[in-house]
């Protein structure tokens, strides 16, 4: 956002990478790859690279952070050090603590948290390779790796963004895309009820321009529940 | 409802917020909303008996009271010791449920970190939390064999149809086994004994939801 660039982003409807506005990136998820976790999974969508762990429910640590009445989920993003092009300082910063922060607060609503009081449910997102929309990609990834877990859940929440992009709204950034763009939109929903559970806006758009980059968002998120319904299904055998 | 038609129970794969087609009263694996059922979990739908349950494939160990466990020692205190049940929260061992005589503190001596019990959860109470007692049955500590963790979901799956498959194993390998309802299975018996009964064990968890699979495990154990 707000670099300066020559780049045509979008030339006669077509995005750099050659998609159409309204294409996602290739998108593969793969449930269970994780021995020492409850449940886990891969994620690939463009050139990110997810891993997601789920352990748990288990006695929350510390334990001034447990709920008499209900579990909490505590969610941790973290990039790897190799996963962008200038080397990342390992660890928790700014950014990773916000992400963690609002995937928590999103798994929150659809964990069914109060079957389990005074327990934590630990998400470990971890981020291999980066390349724009890794946090809608760590939440994808998390809630099939919370399903794959056993833990019981209302729905699955699929998350993609959308933006603005030579004054034109497009689906699923690239880096190109989010560096130089106008803005960007993560949305992460509830696809059962259309609840939204995360909404970030960086950027500029008119409100003619939000809605249709709304639109645009939820209509990605369904195309990626679907892709999130077959992961699961391959693993368990849900096509014989 | 007919033999034929509880038997015939459409069994098919549900994920998460998947809405259940059905008449019946919502059992397990499932929560309701706007007056209509849906699976919480990923697991097998059955509509049997005016219930639809859902029977997770995954998950932690949900302790009941009267289930019969294997507990490992995770923790002692100066008159409890916490145990592993691999259920969310370790369970208590009061020493007064032990069937031993502990002087205060000296709880190590009996069952230190690392030790096996055979056990039963006589209380679990509204937070979750649980405790199990040694005083009855069979209860006892464990002191040779090997126990093998399966997946606690499969533990009907290796006893089997009245305890068909768990026989089975026992008798073609000559070994004591004794499974608790957590996913802990205790073997005991001559060292090549054992392994042959671990390797039917987990050859069963990890193919549960294949078909024919008791035939699988005869032709395991004929070698």
């Amino acid at each position: 956002m707000a670099g300066q660039t020559d780049m045509e982003l979008i030339k006669n409807g077509v995005r750099l990478d050659g998609r159409k506005p309204d294409e996602l990136r290739e998108v593969k998820i793969v449930a269970g790859v994780l021995d020492n976790a409850d449940g886990s999974c891969y994620l690939e969508w463009g050139n990110n690279k997810v891993y997601a762990g789920v352990f748990g429910p288990m006695e929350c640590h510390p334990r001034h952070k447990q709920k008499a009445d209900r579990a909490i989920v505590q969610a941790r993003y973290t990039m790897a050090p190799f996963s962008v092009n200038d080397r990342k300082r390992p660890g928790l910063d700014r950014r990773s603590s916000e992400i963690s922060y609002i995937a928590s607060q999103a798994f929150e609503k659809v964990v069914m948290v109060e079957e389990f009081p005074k327990a934590s449910i630990r998400v470990d997102m971890q981020v291999v390779e980066a390349h724009a929309g890794t946090r809608c990609a760590a939440i994808t990834a998390a809630s099939v790796a919370l399903a794959d877990a056993g833990i019981p859940m209302r729905d699955m929440i699929p998350a993609c963004a959308s933006g603005k992009v030579n004054d034109i709204v497009v689906l699923d950034l690239n880096k190109e895309e989010d560096n130089y763009g106008q803005a960007d939109l993560p949305l992460a929903i509830i696809p059962s009820t259309g609840e939204v559970v995360l909404l970030q806006l960086d950027g500029h758009l008119t409100p003619e321009q939000f809605e249709e980059a709304m639109d645009l968002a939820t209509s990605g998120c369904m195309d990626l529940y679907d892709k999130m319904r077959a992961a699961l299904e391959n693993r368990y055998g849900g096509k014989k | 409802m007919s033999e034929e038609s509880s038997s015939k129970s459409t069994r098919k794969l549900v994920l998460p917020g998947d809405l259940m087609e059905t008449k019946s009263k919502p059992g397990k694996g499932i929560f309701r909303k706007d007056g209509r059922v849906h699976a919480s979990v990923v697991g097998h739908s059955s509509d049997k008996s005016g219930y639809i349950n859902v029977n997770g494939i995954k998950g932690r160990y949900n302790p009941k009271t009267g289930d019969k466990i294997i507990a490992i020692c995770a923790e002692t205190g100066p008159s409890i010791w916490r145990m592993d049940i691999g259920a969310a929260f370790n369970s208590t061992l009061h020493h007064s449920e032990s069937g031993w005589k502990v002087p205060f503190g000296d709880t190590a001596r009996f069952l230190s970190i690392g030790d096996a019990v055979w056990a039963e959860i006589f209380m679990v109470d509204a937070a979750g939390t649980h405790q199990i007692t040694l005083k009855k049955d069979d209860c006892r500590k464990l002191y040779s064999g090997t126990i093998v963790k399966i997946d606690p979901t499969n533990v009907p799956r290796v006893i089997g149809k009245q305890g068909s498959m768990i026989t089975t194993i026992r008798e073609k390998t000559q070994t004591r086994i004794q499974i608790g309802q957590n996913g802990c299975i205790w073997i005991d018996g001559k060292g090549d004994d054992i392994s042959l009964a671990q390797k039917a064990i987990e050859m069963i968890n990890e193919e549960a939801t294949s078909k024919g699979l008791t035939k699988k495990i005869e032709k395991l154990l004929e070698k």
